[in-house]
């Protein structure tokens, strides 16, 4: 079984020449990889998850919209008809196939979302989230708390028309 | 008997120094693209799929440059051996991860699943352990180091 370390050593001298010959070659390669300058993509590793909404509390509501956030109501049209938050746009979750294209034309794709429907419990707002995100937004917020934390903090709620 | 061990000793080393000048041709010709194939096994850092991508081809191409020239065939195909050995670890771990991928043993377009290159690889590490073998005994000229 000795034998086979003098081969053993051998086979290891010519895998380490072929890889300094492989070094030599693509040194500028190997080197830009190493020091991160390399800008093309490999398909590594690291699966990328889906962008998901993020969580808003009442406060950053606030302060986003009058930054110019774009506020969003999930909820069916006759329940944003009896009350929204001020200056919210109307897209239900059941009809945001039809009316994409709609939002798409009054809302470009890099501004600030916030979303909201009936508060804790509502998975209307998430999910519309997730699709606003398929569909190209980037900066995509969902208020857990909903209209009725809104109303109960005593702001301005709008009606149809206002 | 001796003759067919011989035929069979220069056969097994044509064919595999041959398979591995291909395999390490196709590679060393486009590095980043198969930097690219090394990636998709999902097991190195970043820049090592570079290092890897580099250097792996050309110590393909001498391995088999050295069974093709009978030149130091014993040593080359212990090489050949290792290498088959680990390619087929890392096979492994692809099928256990249940990636599929195509393997780029032999270059970007070859389309071979994993599993067809586990099985591609066992035939060449039998011709590998054949020529290392049947080295000593059927070799022309009995070589000094080996």
């Amino acid at each position: 079984m000795n034998r086979i370390y003098p081969i053993l050593r051998e086979a290891l001298l010519i895998a380490l020449v072929g890889m300094l010959a492989g070094l030599a070659v693509n040194h500028r390669l190997v080197l830009d990889a190493f020091a991160g300058r390399l800008t093309g993509s490999l398909p590594v590793a690291a699966p990328t998850n889906p962008p998901l909404p993020q969580p808003v509390l009442l406060e950053e509501v606030r302060e986003l919209a009058a930054a110019g956030a774009v506020l969003v109501d999930a909820r069916d049209t006759p329940l944003f008809a009896g009350g929204h938050l001020p200056g919210a746009a109307s897209l239900p979750l059941g009809e945001f196939e039809a009316r994409l294209d709609d939002f798409q034309r009054q809302v470009t794709a890099t501004r600030t979302i916030i979303i909201y429907c009936n508060g804790y419990g509502c998975e209307d707002s998430f999910d519309l989230g997730l699709r606003l995100l398929a569909a190209g937004y980037q900066d995509v917020r969902v208020f857990e708390g909903g209209f009725p934390e809104w109303r109960d903090a005593g702001l301005p709620v709008a009606t149809e028309g206002q | 008997v001796k003759r067919s061990g011989r035929l069979s000793y220069h056969c097994c080393r044509l064919l595999l120094g041959g398979v591995f000048i291909w395999a390490g041709t196709v590679k060393a010709l486009d590095v980043p693209v198969f930097a690219g194939q090394v990636a998709a096994y999902q097991l190195l850092p970043y820049a090592w799929n570079y290092a890897v991508a580099a250097t792996l081809p050309y110590v393909e191409l001498l391995a088999g440059a050295l069974l093709l020239l009978d030149v130091r065939s014993k040593p080359a195909a212990l090489l050949v051996v290792l290498l088959n050995a680990l390619f087929i670890v890392v096979l492994l771990s692809v099928v256990a991860r249940g990636l599929t991928i195509d393997c780029g043993c032999f270059g970007p377009d070859a389309g071979t699943t994993p599993l067809q290159a586990l099985g591609r690889d066992v035939v060449l590490l039998a011709l590998a352990v054949c020529v290392y073998r049947l080295h000593d005994r059927y070799r022309r000229r009995p070589a000094a180091a080996c």
